[in-house]
C-alpha cells in the first residue's frame, strides 16, 4: 500500500519533471513574430526591425485583434473575444509560448527567420 | 439517500462549483501561459464522483460547464471545456474505482492531465496549428502539480462530508 504510494508520486515526479525539462530546455530563441489565421501565415514580422513601437490589426471572419509590435515582443492588446485570455497574457518575447486567441483561430508565434 | 436528497445534494454541489469556477475566472493568471489554472472546480466534480458515483458527477460537470459558458463566455467556450471536461470525466471515471479515498489525488492527476490533453487537441484542430502540440509537454506538468493539489483538496473533502452523506 505504501509502496504504491511512492509508486505514482515518483511516476509523476519524473514525468512533470520531464514536461517541464522539454519546455524550458527547447529553443527560447527566435526573433520573427508569425502571425497565423486558422493554420495559415497572416502576417510575419521582423522583431529585431521594429525601432518604434506600432499596431497591427487583424480582422477576420470570426473577429477583431489588435497585434501589438516593439523591438523583441510581440502582444494583443485588443481582442473583442469574451474571454480576454490572449490580451491578460501580455507579451512574448521568445518562442516558448505562443500566444493563442482561441475564438478567432488566431494563434502568434515567435520563430527562427 | 433517497432520490430527492440525492438530487438537492448534487444540485448544491453544481452551485459549489460553479461559484468556485466563476470565482477562479477572476484571479489574474498566476504564470503567463494560457491553459494553466488550479481548476479548483474539479475538487466538487471529484468529491461528487467519489461520493455519489460517475453519472451524478457528470451531471454536476455538464451543468456547471453549461451555465458557467452561459454566464461568462462565448459558444465555442462551451465546445473546448466540453472536450477537457468530457475527456477528465471519462478518465476519471475509468480510474477512481482502482484508488481509495486516500488516493484519489492519483485520479485527480489522471483527470488535470485529460483535462488538458482534451483542451490542447480541441485548440490545435481549431486554429489548425499543430505546432501547437509543444505545448504538451508544459501542460502535463501543469496538469501534474495542479491535480495533485486539487486532488488533495478533495479528498480532505470527501473525509469531512462523507459522514453527513451516509446520514442522508
Amino acid at each position: 500500500m505504501k509502496n504504491k504510494t511512492w509508486f505514482w508520486i515518483l511516476l509523476f515526479a519524473v514525468l512533470a519533471a520531464a514536461g517541464a525539462g522539454v519546455y524550458l530546455l527547447r529553443g527560447g530563441g527566435g526573433t520573427m513574430a508569425d502571425i497565423y489565421v486558422d493554420g495559415e501565415l497572416y502576417k510575419r514580422v521582423d522583431l529585431t526591425a521594429v525601432a518604434v513601437p506600432y499596431d497591427i490589426p487583424v480582422k477576420t471572419q470570426y473577429g477583431y485583434n489588435v497585434v501589438h509590435v516593439e523591438h523583441g515582443a510581440v502582444s494583443v492588446i485588443r481582442s473583442d473575444c469574451p474571454e480576454q485570455i490572449c490580451v491578460h497574457q501580455g507579451a512574448i518575447t521568445d518562442s516558448r509560448v505562443p500566444i493563442v486567441c482561441l475564438p478567432h483561430h488566431l494563434v502568434i508565434q515567435i520563430e527562427e527567420p | 439517500m433517497n432520490k430527492t436528497k440525492k438530487l438537492v445534494f448534487m444540485a448544491l454541489l453544481a452551485a459549489i462549483s460553479l461559484g468556485i469556477w466563476a470565482a477562479e475566472a477572476q484571479i489574474p493568471p498566476i504564470v503567463p501561459v494560457p491553459g494553466i489554472k488550479l481548476g479548483l472546480a474539479n475538487i466538487v466534480t471529484l468529491t461528487a464522483m467519489a461520493l455519489l458515483g460517475r453519472r451524478a458527477a457528470g451531471d454536476v460537470l455538464i451543468v456547471r460547464i453549461v451555465l458557467g459558458s452561459l454566464f461568462a463566455g462565448s459558444f465555442s467556450a462551451i465546445l473546448f471545456s466540453l472536450a477537457g471536461g468530457a475527456l477528465a470525466w471519462g478518465v476519471m471515471a475509468l480510474t477512481i474505482g482502482r484508488f481509495d479515498d486516500k488516493k484519489l489525488w492519483v485520479v485527480s492527476v489522471f483527470g488535470a492531465v485529460a483535462h488538458n490533453a482534451g483542451e490542447l487537441g480541441a485548440a490545435v484542430v481549431v486554429t489548425r496549428t499543430a505546432s501547437l502540440l509543444w505545448y504538451g509537454p508544459v501542460l502535463l506538468a501543469s496538469g501534474i502539480v495542479t491535480g495533485a493539489f486539487t486532488g488533495i483538496a478533495a479528498a480532505y473533502l470527501v473525509r469531512a462530508v462523507k459522514p453527513f452523506v451516509q446520514r442522508l
